[in-house]
């Protein structure tokens, strides 16, 4: 009987065994800690918003490279010494390599962005048909505003491109390459689209999302798209509507616009917003402003981290800001060092200057030599004792302004003395507003020279204003400066090689 | 009619089994008789049983069995009746007792010595002597669920023994096991702790993503390292290396098996205690000379930079001038003599083994200590526990159980500091008492001399500790059933390995200057727990059927569930002192973006069986199958199939009686063998949460991905062809294996246009294929002097034969380019071939490239790839860039050698390759660091003046962008030559104290990798990925080692 017994345990192993082997179901369980898209619920409305927040979060954690490169080739900012980076120096030099991973690396961290807002309006508009949520417009509208600001400085940079129409980057490989001028009337048609779906406000009164983009964003990114088109008319419509809005407003410090004052500021029209939350440690969302800043400073808070120095102003640009008498705009927009101010007095010219230039920056950081470069970037610095308390990184809790008031007062006075008529004041109110606030005398009558001259001032060192400006108005003498030669042929970057390999449309592109 | 061969069956049953069986199978018949699907398989049983042979007139036997080493006892050995199931073990004084037919064969095994046979020929007392089993076609192998003896394989399977394993020193098993397999690459990491990179037989994925491991199998369960296993608890390691060697373990087995047996004890064997252990230290070899003081401010000086030279006064004036050339700083600080020390190292194991007449055991414990060579607290430690425990409970039922604790307490160096060290400049003391704002240490910054960062090592070293506290359970608890004796038996057995990792990662507040500080504390920590168990059902068949057709069958199921969570958190100004305090709980800051969670849970579902037929073990065939199933991939069967093919021409008449060739056998072997380390996909699109400041406040988002891989796991196909010879009666061996390995649907990045971005697919081809050598030479010249001579050499071709189509796949850094393309290695360095250095202003001149580059005497002269009049000829650009050489030796072998004469042995054991490039990164990462410091064979050798040097550039040219390009410059020849393992031991046996027997002592001196011979600018030339960029240098150790076995 006891063997029976064993002969019955070996039979229930048996079954056992078998029926392991009839769990066949566990192969078709699910992954852990893995949300799958096909699971959301649009019924629930509120979360609409979700996906907008994402595309934020997308366009603010652009990579550090982007914006240098697509902005370093004006007569305003150099690229800082070579050592490091050269290609990056080079791009400023005219001399372009298609094989540099910067070029492919922007250009492929801006696409992102780009495919990002497409999926938020994708999702965006499921969450529509299923809970009807009264705001989705607006969200699939602003949506389409950060990705014409994204794809206006792709086409600058590299002209003829693609014009993406879904979040799946596949597309390209069938899609066809657009001119730059037709990618700018797409723009402008795209803003005509979101503007009436967007909040008539300054972006600093939204209760929702708080520095998002109201209609005065798309009215300005139309009407950039437009001075690349030349059509001043329906420049100075659109910024004279943003004008006439009154609902922004020149900040009358110029030197703290660009510090934490700044921040969502009556003057701006859109920003990338970072912040440490007010703690002196933990979480943080920040840009790289080390990229731009000094290499060597003793900063007032001791221990707050010194930049990189690859953003200098240009000698050209102080010495036509020293020209015209400047303090309050070159203050802000330059850190001296001790020996980029012996190179100013190295030119006779300059040998004298006010007393108020020096290594000591009005917050009390004192800015020393490196052997990088002369200056570094006033606009993109945050003074040491600015820092919330306990950071470190340079720049820490800054935001990045996109578009700022000036600007927009400077394109409808740009846009009047091209031809244009406008209904929000004159050229001379619009470039006098801007010049009261850098406490210099108004003009009147100004001229196209005039309110170049003062975009130049005004612009200097941010996103390549200047270098797109002289382009379009083909003042390549102008960017043919400290020893550099610019032709027409240089105007756009050649497509990344690596991009080239799998979209073959790029070996032909159209002409621009 | 069943019923009657049912009845005949019972008949024959009955003429052969032992008594209790009889009552067994009679209820059984009549128990499963009774309906029709238990007659069919009772009726199956009895086929399986009905080969056995009857046999008459039995005589008792009596004999003893010893070593024909020492003339010891054997105790238990089987003694077994050649054709019959009836069998007996040797007592613990090697005697045994048997009953058996006056015309029968006795067969005697035992583990490790030479299967004997002896015809009994009426004799009533048979002694018998065995021989140690060193070239054995008779010993017994272990492969994937059984074991084989080596003359009835047909694949290429290599087993290393206890003995060799525990020759090295080494914390990691294996590590003792480089240069010993051929086919298999070890490369050792110098860090204590850290496992080594092993690979066999090439590599068939895509590298960086650790799918190229092997599937280490340790008594039945998996896993992919053994870090957890002392080398002394190993019994045999088989490294299975063709298809119809691994091709039983499906999915798992692409990358090659490595099947490990830890030691258990004998039935009938006399307890024995031993104790094994080594005391040592490690020393760095070949530390790289770096530049000194003076050699370093000369190359300052001819930089040409004046930033440079200001940092070189900066520092006479800080730290005064040399007293011996006044125009080199006082300071000479060679610091990678600073950051190194000798570090000690030692293992203690004692175990106890043995067993009685129905149970063996074997328990042991052991303590493993290494510090790093790294002067920082680094150091690994371990403690197991191990417990093996086997028991014939009744004379068809075994049972058994194993059970190993580890536990491991790992301080991880910082290997940063290794890069550190290289551009730290000599000009600077460590400490500096001028620098009064650094605390808690006044270390040293260059920042305060002007230049870019501190540059100084110790801030790593000092203010970081990385703790990792891994607890390890493996148990395995099995019943073996023996339906028929000897020939079927059932095994089912459940594996548990429950692992656990604690890990603590410190970084502690300073200051040294402005570019080298932390003000506040951080800690992070991360707990994670692994729960694996796999469940294993194997039925195997064993018979001969009519005195020639041997028969082996297996089929088996396994079920396998693997699952892991881990959480993580951060804290931030937590108190840093006392150690006690480093508690997240106690931090002011616990930021939400460090907290994080995950986990997997993955199930698999497979069937495997496998036919090993031989025809009077001249004719071989070998099969398996294994059916996977898996809940990784969308995808959920995999069918893995192969086949084995073997002669022995040696059984053959031509040879049979060949005084030169003892042995000789042909085998070939074609399979299909999968690899899961492939990543889980997601197959859909997949929606993640993120987070951003709106208004200075934290607000989440959702992100919808666009593009999502959907993947499954790879298939090699590998061909293996080879030889296995024996000559002159055995001392020669000599086997050569030829193989084929393609990956068909390996898994690479297709670009995903305009995103920067991939998706996974597989539809890769990879290729790997070589040769293997082993010979060996074991001789006895007398009865006090023996030796042996062993050598063997790998060859290893690895192709990348198609990539879907795209040109290429870049990898490695952009500046480091490493490009994989059709018809080259795996991620081959990519860049310029320079051809010389310009020498003077004529050389220039007479160049258009260097004209229109600017480029001055000192500078790179790279070829241009294009031929006059190609377009693109006369331009130097990335289209002159091309493959530079490949990170795989294609060249590896190993010599051993050993000698034993009367009571002292000695061996030696040397390795080396070919053919591999290492990336020299630490000189090529001037480009971001232009003023530290280089190693002194480039400062030395840098071109100073026409003819100084045709192979470096000027101290300007380094800083220049035309000089930095990757090229060969960089790219070094990585092969190397090292005495591996040098042993010179003393054995001091059968001596007596006042009559007393004493102990076996064996004392032993071991120099692990004493030499390495290397042209490589490194301290080392074992690189895994081939990129030296701060690669933990690989210390020679030497130990005194001691065994006792009472």
């Amino acid at each position: 009987m006891k063997l029976y017994k064993n002969i019955t345990r070996i039979s229930v192993l048996l079954v056992l065994m078998l029926s392991v082997g009839a769990c066949n179901s566990v192969l078709d369980e699910m992954p852990e800690n893995t949300k799958f898209t096909e699971d959301i619920d649009y019924t629930i409305s509120k979360n609409a918003i979700l996906p907008l927040i994402g595309a934020y979060e997308q366009f603010y954690a652009k990579g550090w490279p982007n914006n240098p490169l697509m902005s370093v080739r004006g007569d305003d900012v150099n690229a800082g010494g070579l050592g490091d980076q050269q290609d990056f120096a080079e791009t400023d030099l005219f001399n372009y390599n298609k094989d540099y991973w910067m070029y492919n690396g922007a250009m492929t961290d801006e696409m992102r962005v780009i495919f990002h807002a497409h999926s938020t309006m994708e999702q965006v508009q499921l969450y529509k048909d299923a809970s009807g949520n009264p705001d989705a417009d607006q969200y699939i509208a602003e949506a389409k505003v950060i990705r014409a600001w994204v794809l206006l400085f792709i086409t600058r940079t590299w002209g003829s491109f693609f014009i993406p129409t879904s979040s799946d980057p596949s597309e390209l490989l069938v899609a066809e390459l657009y001119t730059k001028d037709e990618i700018m009337q797409h723009l402008s048609d795209q803003m005509d689209e979101a503007i009436p779906e967007l909040l008539d406000l300054n972006p600093n009164m939204r209760t929702d999302i708080r520095g998002g983009v109201t209609r005065a964003t798309a009215l300005a990114i139309k009407a950039i798209a437009n001075l690349e088109l030349e059509k001043y008319q329906e420049v100075a419509d659109a910024t004279g509507q943003i004008i006439s809005s009154n609902k922004f407003s020149l900040e009358p410090d110029f030197y703290e616009l660009f510090k934490i004052p700044g921040k969502l500021n009556n003057e701006n029209l859109l920003e990338l917003q970072y912040s440490d939350f007010g703690q002196g440690e933990g979480d943080r969302k920040a840009y790289l402003y080390a990229f731009f800043g000094p290499q060597g400073w003793t900063p007032k808070i001791e221990g707050s981290q010194s930049g990189w120095g690859f953003w200098e102003p240009s000698l050209t640009w102080i010495k036509f800001m020293l020209d015209r008498n400047e303090s309050i705009r070159l203050e802000t927009s330059v850190l001296f060092t001790n020996r980029g101010i012996s190179e100013i007095q190295k030119d006779a010219n300059y040998a004298t200057l006010p007393n108020w230039i020096s290594n000591t920056t009005r917050s009390g950081d004192i800015v020393n030599d490196y052997p990088r470069a002369f200056f570094a970037s006033g606009k993109h610095y945050l003074p040491s004792d600015q820092l919330t308390p306990g950071r470190k990184p340079y720049g820490s809790n800054k935001n990045f302004t996109c578009i700022r008031y000036a600007e927009v007062l400077l394109m409808y006075a740009e846009a009047l003395t091209q031809g244009a008529s406008g209904t929000a004041g004159s050229a001379d109110e619009a470039v006098n507003e801007v010049r009261t606030r850098a406490k210099l005398t108004p003009l009147s009558g100004v001229s196209n020279q005039d309110v170049m001259d003062e975009k130049f001032a005004e612009l200097a060192m941010e996103w390549g204003t200047r270098f797109f400006d002289m382009v379009r108005l083909k003042k390549y003498d102008v960017l043919s400066y400290e020893g550099r030669t610019f032709t027409e042929d240089l105007i756009f970057l050649p497509y990344p090689q690596a991009q080239v390999d799998q979209l073959s449309q790029l070996s032909n592109p159209p002409a621009n | 009619m069943p019923g009657s061969i049912v009845s005949s069956c019972a008949v024959h049953l009955f003429a052969f089994v032992p008594a209790k069986w009889k009552i067994v199978f009679a209820k059984l018949s009549k128990f499963l008789t009774k309906t029709p699907a238990m007659k069919k398989i009772f009726f199956l049983t009895c086929l399986l049983a009905m080969a056995n042979v009857l046999w008459a007139q039995d005589i008792s036997i009596t004999g003893t069995v010893t070593s024909a080493d020492d003339g010891s006892p054997v105790p238990g050995a089987n003694v077994i009746l050649v054709g019959t199931s009836t069998g007996t073990i040797t007592n613990v004084d090697g005697q045994f007792t048997i009953s058996a037919p006056a015309d029968g064969t006795l067969e005697f095994r035992f583990v490790g010595l030479e299967t004997t046979m002896v015809a009994i020929s009426n004799q009533t007392v048979i002694n018998v002597q065995m021989a140690t089993s060193a070239q054995s076609m008779e010993e017994v192998v272990v492969i994937g669920y059984g074991t084989s003896k080596v003359k009835d394989l047909t694949s290429a399977i290599q087993t290393v023994k206890a003995d060799d394993i525990a020759k090295a020193p080494v914390a990691q098993p294996m590590e003792g096991l480089q240069g010993k397999v051929a086919g298999m690459q070890v490369v050792s990491s110098g860090a204590p702790g850290a496992t080594p990179t092993v690979r066999i037989r090439g590599i068939g994925s895509y590298p960086g993503s650790s799918n190229e491991s092997p599937l280490y199998v340790v008594d039945g369960m998996f896993f992919n390292n053994i870090d957890f296993l002392n080398s002394s608890d190993i019994e045999s390691i088989s490294v299975l290396k063709d298809a119809t060697a691994a091709a039983i373990y499906g999915v798992r087995a692409a990358n090659g098996v490595v099947l490990i047996t830890t030691k258990a004890g004998r039935i009938n064997q006399k307890a024995q205690i031993s104790y094994d252990g080594y005391y040592g230290v490690q020393v760095a070899q070949n530390v790289l000379k770096m530049a000194n003081s003076e050699q370093f401010t000369n190359m300052a000086m001819e930089s040409g930079s004046p930033a440079d030279s200001m940092y070189i006064l900066n520092a006479m004036q800080r730290y005064g001038r040399s007293t011996t050339n006044p125009n080199v700083p006082e300071p000479n600080t060679d610091w990678y003599k600073e950051i190194l020390r000798s570090a000690q190292t030692q293992n203690h194991s004692l175990s106890l083994s043995g067993g009685g007449e129905r149970a063996s055991y074997s328990l042991g414990t052991s303590y493993t200590f290494q510090e790093g060579i790294m002067n920082m607290k680094n150091e690994y430690e371990r403690f197991n526990l191990r417990s093996k425990v086997d028991y014939n409970a009744t004379d068809w039922l075994t049972v058994g159980g194993n059970v190993l604790i580890s536990n491991a307490t790992t301080y991880a160096p910082q290997n940063g500091a290794w890069h550190t060290t290289y551009y730290a400049v000599p000009v600077m003391p460590v400490i500096d008492e001028q620098n009064v704002d650094a605390w808690p240490s006044q270390y040293a910054s260059a920042e305060d001399l002007g230049y870019r960062g501190a540059k100084n090592p110790f801030a790593a070293m000092d203010y970081n500790e990385n703790l990792t506290k891994s607890m390890k359970v493996n148990t395995n608890f099995y019943a073996k059933i023996d339906f028929i004796p000897r020939k079927l038996s059932f095994k089912s057995s459940y594996n548990q390995a429950f692992t656990n990792y604690n890990q603590r990662n410190v970084g502690l507040p300073y200051y040294i200057s402005n570019a080298s500080q932390r003000e506040e504390s951080t800690l992070s920590k991360t707990a994670s727990t692994f729960n694996n168990i796999i469940w294993d059902n194997v039925l195997t068949y064993t018979n001969t059927f009519a005195t020639n057709h041997n028969l082996v069958l297996m089929a088996g199921m396994s079920y396998r569930q693997e699952s892991g969570q881990w959480l993580r958190a951060q804290g931030l100004n937590f108190p840093v002192d006392p150690e006690q305090a480093w508690y997240i709980n106690l931090s002011e800051t616990i930021p939400i973006t460090g907290v994080g969670d995950g986990g997997s849970r993955q199930y698999g579902l497979s069937y495997f069986g496998r036919a090993s037929y031989n025809y009077k073990y001249k004719y071989l065939v070998y099969a398996t199958m294994r059916a996977d199933g898996s809940s990784k991939y969308q995808e959920k069967w995999g069918y893995f199939p192969s086949i084995g093919l073997g002669w022995v021409l040696s059984e053959e008449g031509f040879l049979e009686n060949s005084d030169a060739v003892s042995f000789m056998k042909l085998r070939a072997s074609w399979g299909q063998l999968g690899n899961d380390k492939i990543q889980a996909s997601d197959g859909a699109t997949t929606t993640t949460v993120v987070n951003t400041a709106i208004d200075d406040v934290l607000t989440s988002g959702t992100l919808t991905s666009s593009t999502y891989s959907s993947l499954k796991w790879e298939v090699v196909e590998e061909i293996n062809i080879g030889l296995t010879t024996r000559f002159l009666e055995n001392r020669l061996s000599a086997d050569m294996d030829y193989y084929n390995r393609k990956t068909n649907n390996a898994v690479i990045r297709v670009q995903v246009p305009m995103t920067g971005g991939t998706t996974m697919k597989n539809v890769g081809v990879i290729g790997n294929s070589g040769f293997e050598f082993l010979l060996a030479w074991d001789d006895q010249v007398g009865s006090d002097f023996s030796y042996h001579i062993g050598a063997n050499l790998t060859t290893l071709k690895n192709e990348v034969l198609d990539l879907y189509g795209q040109q290429y796949i870049d990898g490695g850094q952009a500046e480091f380019r490493q490009r994989t393309m059709v018809g080259e290695s795996l991620l081959a360095f990519f860049g310029y071939e320079t051809n010389g250095v310009y020498q003077n202003a004529d050389e220039i001149a007479a160049d258009p490239i260097a004209v229109d580059n600017g480029l001055v005497p000192g500078d790179f002269r790279y070829k241009d790839q294009q031929a006059p009049g190609e377009e693109g000829h006369g331009v130097i650009n990335d289209d002159d860039r091309v493959i530079l050489g490949s990170y795989f030796p294609s060249l590896m072998y190993g010599v051993d050698f050993s000698l034993s004469w009367k009571n002292l042995d000695f061996s030696a054991q040397m390795i080396g390759q070919n053919g591999a490039k290492i990336l020299n990164r630490k000189r090529g990462e001037i480009i971001w660091t232009n003023d530290g410091n280089m190693d002194a064979d480039l400062a030395v050798n840098r071109w100073h003046g026409e003819g100084t040097s045709n192979i470096y550039p000027s101290s300007a040219g380094l800083r220049k962008g035309w000089n930095q390009k990757m090229s060969n410059y960089f790219v070094e020849d990585g092969s190397f030559f090292r005495i591996q393992n040098l042993q010179i031991a003393y054995n001091i046996r059968n001596w007596q104290i006042s009559g007393a027997e004493m102990p076996h002592i064996r004392l032993s001196f071991t120099a692990q990798r004493p030499l390495t011979l290397f042209q490589y600018n490194g301290f080392s030339p074992e690189v895994a990925n081939g990129v030296d960029r701060q690669t933990y240098p690989i210390p020679a150790i030497y130990t005194f080692g001691l065994t006792v076995n009472f």
